[in-house]
């Protein structure tokens, strides 16, 4: 693998290094500023998702193109019904729909934590994977519970997701997901799958995560996160990836790669939230996020699961 | 009087039993890096010796820290940050020495002083002059202050000089030793932050009521583990490298 072999990786990734200065440095501040409304957690975190978070996702077709003989062409055809077909899904039967980003979101948080460790991830690592994403996505869920049921109330459209809110099935969920996840990096530890520093750092890390959730607002916590920890993590692969394959020769190369398909997307969300505001779409906006970072989300997973077994 | 003192620590205070046991085990720690100095190599006894040093300079505040606060009840600040200031910066020449052999310079160990200090200085401002009743923002403000100088010396133990001149000295014993002590830096010292924000005004203090008692008691676990840890983690290195 890639980045295990150049050893660029210590135990202590820069992703996490990063997400702790960060979160030590915003804790005091998101305290000090009392009880944030969430537009204006919207205010604060839109920008780091848009110009930190979307440019992850952003190369998805350079990524997926590399050894394979699918044209450019065919591969945003695929990509694009995958979407349209997302977003059918969601008038349809929205909460499977949502259980199903869910899912594959928890998946590939997961494998995005984990991806430097292993060259060829056993069934018992997919499960960490899967249990990892689980148990923080969870966490979100159940140390905001307030502020969700607050969102979900505010709009009907929402009110098809609340049983997945549940309060208590929300907690069980995230007792079961984050103790099956020690128990898998206690068992890979023992296999010797798992170095006992990474053991330690690992506990550490999804410790860090949860206590941010907790302590920090939803939209917050969550986009330090997806920001750092995840978004940072994956560019920084995908840099080095295209670096050693000489497709990219410089951090600056790689920016210019990412930006038309992030700005891109940026535009369709801006327009998309301009048509509500002209009231020609009639859908709220939280909504019409949550459905568009779901149906980029589902086509980004599989070429992410693919470029994870490239590298 | 100190010993009928010592008597009176009443058995439900955590703080003052933490004080005396601090004391005792800073002062016992002196005493083993002191006589285990004469079992290793020549180029680890200044080492020791710092450890050493540590842990007696604690020992002796810990014994005016414990009657100070049996005799007042209040937080000794100032003579914890005396305390620090002295050694903090020791430890940080505990990095300079294990990484003097990979060729570490002088000015690495001013930059992790300075850095040091830095911390310690906001973390005092912070402290020591948070007005009566506490006040958040000037506990936010130097509590932000402080951990800008924590993240520059957790970042050079791990990524940094430090970090680079270990994996550069071919020397398991010492890469090993190394990152150990970037552990404490990143799990140990994360303890005192803990303690500060015990302190009236304090987020911890606020938002969960955590008494301003508990800043000692915070402060002296972490004394515990992070002085004696390192001390012992700078002996193991050395008793291992020097067997070889």
């Amino acid at each position: 693998m890639l980045v295990k072999s150049t050893g660029i990786y210590s135990i202590m990734t820069k992703a996490i290094f990063v997400f702790i200065a960060s979160f030590l440095l915003i804790l005091p501040f998101v305290f000090n500023a009392g009880d944030i409304t969430l537009s204006s957690q919207l205010m604060i975190c839109a920008p780091f998702l848009f110009f930190l978070g979307i440019p992850h996702g952003a190369i998805d077709n350079v990524l997926f193109l590399r050894g394979n003989q699918i044209k450019n062409r065919e591969f945003i055809g695929v990509y694009l019904v995958i979407i349209a077909s997302n977003i059918i899904l969601w008038m349809i039967l929205p909460s499977i729909a949502y259980l199903l980003f869910l899912l594959l979101s928890a998946y590939h948080f997961g494998q995005s934590q984990f991806s430097h460790y292993s060259d060829k991830p056993s069934l018992f690592y997919k499960a960490l994977y899967f249990f990892w994403g689980v148990s923080i996505l969870s966490g979100l869920v159940y140390f905001n519970i307030g502020e969700i049921q607050v969102l979900m109330n505010q709009q009907d459209e929402f009110a098809a997701l609340s049983s997945l809110h549940e309060e208590s099935i929300v907690l069980y969920t995230f007792l079961l997901a984050t103790c099956i996840t020690f128990v898998l990096l206690v068992f890979l530890s023992i296999k010797n799958l798992l170095d006992l520093e990474a053991l330690f750092m690992e506990t550490l890390v999804i410790a860090l995560v949860l206590i941010c959730f907790y302590l920090m607002p939803i939209l917050i916590g969550f986009t330090l996160y997806f920001v750092i920890l995840h978004s940072f993590k994956v560019l920084r692969e995908e840099y080095l990836f295209l670096n050693s394959k000489k497709v990219v020769n410089s951090i600056g190369n790689f920016v210019k790669l990412v930006m038309p398909f992030t700005l891109l997307s940026i535009g369709g969300i801006a327009l998309l939230f301009g048509l509500i505001y002209l009231n020609i779409l009639s859908i709220p906006y939280g909504y019409l996020l949550l459905i568009v970072i779901s149906s980029i989300t589902l086509p980004h997973v599989f070429v992410m699961n693919r470029f994870y077994n490239l590298i | 009087m100190i010993l009928l003192d010592v008597l009176t620590i009443p058995k439900d205070d955590a703080v003052a039993f933490t004080f005396f046991t601090g004391y005792m085990a800073m002062l016992a720690a002196s005493i083993f890096f002191i006589f285990e100095r004469g079992r290793v190599d020549d180029k680890w006894k200044l080492s020791l010796l710092i450890s050493a040093l540590i842990t007696f300079i604690a020992a002796v505040h810990y014994y005016y820290m414990r009657d100070y606060y049996l005799a007042t009840g209040e937080n000794p600040t100032s003579l914890r940050y005396i305390d620090w200031t002295l050694t903090v910066p020791l430890m940080c020449v505990e990095f300079y020495l294990l990484t003097k052999a990979a060729g570490a310079k002088i000015g690495l160990l001013w930059k992790l002083i300075i850095a040091s200090v830095w911390m310690l200085v906001a973390g005092y401002i912070g402290e020591a002059f948070n007005p009566e009743g506490g006040d958040t923002t000037h506990s936010v403000l130097w509590g932000f202050l402080s951990t800008i100088g924590y993240i520059y010396v957790l970042y050079t133990a791990w990524f940094g000089e430090v970090a680079k001149l270990a994996a550069a000295s071919n020397n398991p014993v010492v890469k090993r030793g190394v990152r150990t002590l970037a552990w404490f830096v990143l799990v140990g010292w994360a303890i005192y932050p803990i303690g500060y924000m015990c302190m009236p005004g304090g987020w911890l203090n606020t938002a969960f009521g955590w008494g301003s008692g508990n800043v000692d008691l915070f402060y002296n676990i972490a004394d515990a583990i992070n002085k004696i840890g390192f001390g012992l983690v700078v002996y193991s290195i050395a008793i291992t490298s020097s067997r070889k």
